[in-house]
């Protein structure tokens, strides 16, 4: 038996040794993915796999500033309709031909006539105007045109023009996913994994990784991404040396993997945040910043978090919309965010005239913190007076029913990290809530009629202190997901991207 | 007066599980009732400071991820138990009595009738609740619809089997030769003796109505999370199985206690009535 | 015999169809809508629009129900909203979850409800049985989804015996050793439904005991054990055979729960997250095969009993 074993123990080092196993990388997903071809889906699996394979114009620096990356600049004309982008030469396709400016047009063009995300950027057509230059032209300025061009998550990413147009509208098909990036697409095989190879010809940017920019180099000979949707199978997986990465550990795990010395938490850099948005078009907190800004007074989102998230490690309450470190970050507005001040929001209240009208709260059970952090904020607001009436309704009820202006007063929801406050939800006029009022929107023209990264973030600053103001929606707070790896897993960044990639890790 | 009162405690006293059952489903009703008295924090009193004690010193059964104090919520929850347990019983035997009896006095009728309830039947029951709920919306009533539907059948079963079988009975035949009305019928001869049949399902009834209540409850779809029944609790405090497990026990143990008290009693009551309807009422 | 036959499945057929129409119009009254859920949280209303026409769902109701019928009459039942694979691939993605579950579940019912059954009948009145019937009335009392909590905290969280959730296929990896992970979820499933058979068995056994062939052949000094098992058991557990069919169509659906508490990627769980997901086609394709199942059963189980005992009269 102890013999057994032993022969065992070798024979499984031997494994573990041999130069295959040790040149792939094993990682243990939540599901089977959708299809990897990006520009039509924004499923973060999806995502995750796929940018090892499709590479962009530009692509985000550590502070999520947009860095050039197929591209080397470009040039913006007065009006900002017009932006010209040089191509960085010597790009080469999966299947040896080079990148040329027919293939990054017809790419922009597929994407914003078909793409999930291509009617963001209000492009009118995208143009070769040289053999490695682009011209784009905009139907209006948007300030936001670089980071849109760098979002890999439903974004243009740059394939074959053949490739491009022959899909039109619909999914690319795996044989024809042919990229640019340092990994090629290997195989699908339904139910047991992915698999990328090491693209041997890549064209390496000479300049040290920063972010996802800089220069990305294949370590691995192989990804494999392997759908194991069970959390506790993901982690004893990882524990038991049968993958080397496994994404999306449940909260409640993380008490037995911290101190575990046989993993490594990846705590995620890109934190999830609780929103509860405010009715501006209905109902009695319609124009009422006063009554707004008592429901926000007594609000304390360190009790919100507590509850809901519990282990302190994995949530901050932090008012600011964009994490310490990027270049989104503002601390303006914030100190009315968690003040937790019953007698304020009494006053507060009382000058805002209100009644005890019952105020509805939508909120679905779906999402554990969301019913938790609800359930906190009911009774922070019943101890400063203002009486709330929770209305609990499954995940897909609710979507439908905040449609409705006249059925909702407030309902909780969260919003993924994102590289741009443009794609923040409460920033879309027609998103429930409908904020949008005349002072955002002065602020908003602002902030998307022009492409300087400092008056942009300068208007944002003052977005954030008028959210603060107004109260369209109340930040909840920073929760963090975690990932574990392998011990022997060296990645290229500490905490877990939103999309975790794997060019210059190695184990 | 105390003869009359040793008859009817007497015989539950020769059970003594029976009795203590009783005993039990009386505790229930009196929690219930003085719930605000008995229970020494509000239900919903938040301390996320205090939170996942386990029991001992003022929280007598420890305190969930809130830091709310389980021993109030027990407490809180014998309400809810009971309103559902009445609730699904009264859906039962309102709707089930008539469509029961209807069909069996009238054949025609009875027949298009029995059909429905052989639809009703035919779906499984825990999924026509779930998509019953989905439809109308979380909440006690609904649950209380959703559970008394799927007794509705059985009870409108039994209730044709037993009054088939009063209505060919010789003194009812001659009854209704001599010109009864079929009111008469119904209030003179099948109601009366059809009580101990519908006691016996209705103990039933009570006690599996928790039972499905509580799947309701853990599936996410009975009573509105907010409100502390027991279902609820479990439903809540499962992901700390492994840190708080006694957040589990108590509401389960209410829950299981609860269901067999009534169970027993259920069984004792069956055992006292008319032999000749017996078999019909089966669980 | 025949017009039996053809006038019971005839009368199924039509328990059938009128189920079919129950559950198509059930489903649409569901609150939600799958679009608004596929998109997610920035949909704009064009692409609501667009991906409503293209799944079908702006047809009136009526002609949805016609089309789906007519197809399912052909063994198609349409394509999951949500999955975008046909609904009949994703049933048969649960059934082999449900069936082993269910199988196993009945494995221990037969095991443990028969013969306490049986020996509880043949101590009638004596402590044995008001013992086992006592714990047969615990058993029936006892939420599933609380039995499987504990038995994951005693058996796979504590003791490691057994694992906590999910099951890999026998067809993939690890072949037949992957039914240790249903081994937990059918004994909490098994539990209320042992009960059944333990008392079904026993009534039965009480039953067959009084009639006058058991007490001929006791009168003829046949030694008891042999009346027991030749004359009592063999005709006693015709009744309680019966029961099965029903028990393990119950199980299929009744397994919800069990399948939530322990993650296992079952027929019910489908529906419950297809619930949610408002992935109509998968939902009642789900509840047509359940209830077609329990349909076909019943029919059998009729068709049987007049077939083996020629006592039960024909309506």
């Amino acid at each position: 038996m102890k013999f057994g074993q032993l022969l065992g123990g070798v024979a499984f080092a031997a494994l573990m040794a041999s130069p295959v196993t040790a040149q792939t990388l094993r990682y243990a997903t939540v599901s089977e993915p959708p299809s990897l071809d990006i520009q039509m889906g924004t499923a973060t699996l999806a995502s995750t796999i796929a940018q090892h394979m499709f590479e962009m114009l530009y692509a985000f620096d550590a502070a999520a500033v947009p860095q050039p990356f197929l591209a080397t600049g470009e040039t913006i004309s007065e009006d900002e309709k017009t932006i010209t982008i040089a191509l960085r030469d010597g790009v080469v396709f999966h299947d040896g031909d080079a990148m040329t400016a027919e293939d990054v047009a017809a790419s922009l063009n597929r994407w914003a006539e078909f793409g999930s995300r291509g009617k963001l950027l209000g492009l009118e057509k995208a143009e070769a105007t040289g053999p490695l230059e682009v011209t784009l032209t905009l139907t209006a300025p948007n300030g936001a045109w670089k980071s849109m061009l760098a979002y890999p998550n439903g974004g243009p990413v740059i394939y074959p023009a053949d490739v491009a147009t022959a899909a039109g509208g619909d999914t690319i098909a795996p044989e024809d996913y042919i990229g640019t990036g340092p990994y090629r697409f290997g195989e699908i095989r339904p139910n047991r994994y992915v698999e990328l190879v090491r693209f041997d010809d890549y064209a390496k940017i000479d300049a040290p990784l920063d972010g996802e920019a800089g220069g990305r180099e294949a370590l691995f000979e192989k990804l494999q991404f392997i759908p194991v949707p069970d959390v506790g199978t993901r982690m004893s997986g990882v524990q038991a040396g049968d993958y080397d990465y496994a994404e999306y550990i449940s909260g409640d795990l993380y008490g037995t993997v911290k101190d575990d010395p046989g993993v490594q938490v990846k705590i995620s850099a890109a934190p999830i945040f609780g929103l509860m948005f405010m009715n501006s078009d209905t109902g009695p907190l319609k124009d009422n910043y006063v009554l707004r800004q008592a429901i926000l007074a007594s609000l304390d989102m360190e009790q919100a978090l507590q509850v809901s998230v519990g282990e302190p490690e994995l949530f901050k309450a932090d008012g600011s919309f964009f994490p310490e470190g990027n270049v989104w970050h503002s601390t303006s507005g914030t100190e009315a965010y968690s003040e937790g001040d019953a007698e304020k929001a009494k006053a507060l209240a009382a000058e805002a005239g209100y009644d005890g009208t019952p105020i509805k709260l939508l909120v679905s059970t779906n999402y554990k913190e969301h019913f938790d952090q609800a359930t906190v904020f009911t009774r922070q607001l019943a101890d400063a007076g203002i009486n709330v009436q929770m209305v609990v309704v499954d995940w897909a009820t609710l979507l439908t029913l905040r449609g409705q202006p006249a059925e909702w007063d407030m309902f909780v929801t969260h919003h993924g990290a994102i590289p741009d406050p443009v794609l923040l939800t409460v920033m879309n006029d027609s998103y429930p809530g409908w904020w949008a009022s005349e002072e955002k929107q002065a602020l908003a023209a602002k902030f998307t009629g022009t492409s300087d990264l400092e008056t942009r973030t300068g208007a944002w600053g003052e977005l954030q202190a008028l959210i603060y103001e107004q109260v369209p929606v109340v930040k909840v707070g920073n929760v963090y997901s975690f990932d574990i790896a392998s011990p022997a897993l060296s990645t290229p960044w500490d905490g877990a991207p939103a999309f975790p990639h794997f060019w210059g890790a190695s184990k | 007066m105390i003869r009359q009162l040793h008859a009817l405690v007497g015989p539950v006293l020769a059970r003594p599980l029976t009795a203590l059952g009783a005993a039990f489903l009386m505790l229930i009703v009196l929690g219930a009732v003085f719930a605000p008295l008995i229970a020494p924090f509000p239900p919903d009193a938040i301390d996320p400071v205090n939170r996942l004690l386990p029991p001992g010193g003022a929280h007598l059964m420890g305190t969930d991820h809130f830091g709310r104090d389980t021993f109030s919520r027990v407490v809180y929850g014998a309400r809810l138990a009971l309103l559902i347990g009445v609730g699904v019983v009264a859906f039962a035997l309102a709707s089930g009595v008539p469509i029961g009896v209807l069909s069996a006095l009238y054949p025609r009728l009875g027949r298009v009738l029995m059909r429905m309830v052989d639809v009703l039947m035919s779906f499984p029951s825990l999924l026509l609740a779930l998509g019953l709920i989905v439809i109308l919306g979380q909440g006690v009533f609904n649950a209380i619809l959703a559970i008394g539907l799927i007794y509705l059948t059985t009870t409108a079963r039994i209730v044709y089997g037993v009054a088939l079988r009063l209505r060919a009975e010789p003194y009812v035949e001659a009854a209704r030769s001599m010109g009864a009305g079929t009111w008469w019928v119904v209030t003179r001869h099948i109601l009366p003796n059809m009580i101990s049949p519908l006691m016996v399902q209705a103990s039933f009834v009570f006690a599996f109505a928790q039972l499905g209540a509580a799947a309701l409850d853990f599936l996410g779809l009975g009573a509105p999370p907010d409100v502390p029944s027991w279902g609820n609790m479990l439903a809540e405090s499962r992901i700390y199985i492994t840190r708080a497990s006694w957040l589990l026990l108590w509401p389960g143990l209410m829950i299981v206690l609860t269901a067999f008290s009534l169970n027993l009693v259920g069984d004792w009551l069956r055992d006292r009535m008319d032999p000749r309807f017996r078999d019909m009422v089966r669980k | 015999m025949l017009r039996y036959v053809i006038r019971r499945t005839g009368a199924a057929i039509m328990t059938l169809i009128a189920a079919s129409i129950v559950i198509f119009a059930f489903i649409h009254l569901i609150p939600g809508d799958p679009v608004y859920v596929m998109l997610g949280d920035g949909a704009t209303p064009d692409q609501v629009a667009a991906l409503r026409a293209r799944l079908g769902l702006d047809e009136p109701v009526v002609l949805q129900y016609l089309i789906w019928a007519g197809n399912a009459l052909q063994g198609d039942l349409g394509h999951s909203v949500f999955f975008e694979t046909p609904v009949t691939q994703v049933i048969a993605d649960g059934a082999e979850t449900s069936i082993l579950l269910a199988t196993m579940t009945m494995v221990w019912i037969v095991g443990f409800g028969i013969p306490v059954g049986v020996l509880a009948a043949m101590r009638q009145g004596r402590w044995v049985d008001q013992g086992l019937s006592g714990l047969a009335m615990l058993l029936a009392s006892v939420p599933t989804f609380w039995v499987g909590l504990y038995l994951i905290l005693i058996f796979a969280a504590g003791l490691g015996w057994f694992p906590s959730s999910g099951y890999p296929s026998i067809f993939e990896e690890g072949g037949l050793a992957n039914l240790r992970y249903l081994v937990l979820p059918s004994i909490a499933l098994a539990a209320p439904n042992a009960a059944l058979i333990l008392r079904l068995t026993r009534a039965s056994m009480l039953d067959v005991a009084r009639e006058d062939y058991v007490r001929t052949a006791r009168a003829k000094g046949i030694s008891p054990t042999r009346v027991v098992v030749r004359h009592i058991l063999r005709n006693a557990l015709l009744a309680v055979v019966s029961a099965f069919g029903f028990t393990f169509a119950a199980l299929i659906s009744e397994a919800v729960v069990t399948e939530t508490v322990f993650a296992l990627p079952g027929v019910g769980r489908t529906v419950v997250q297809s619930i949610l997901r408002r992935d109509y086609p998968v939902i009642q394709g789900v509840i047509l095969i359940i209830v077609c199942l329990y349909l076909v059963i019943n029919l059998l189980v009729d068709l049987s009993y007049r077939m083996l005992d020629p006592r039960v009269e024909l309506e």
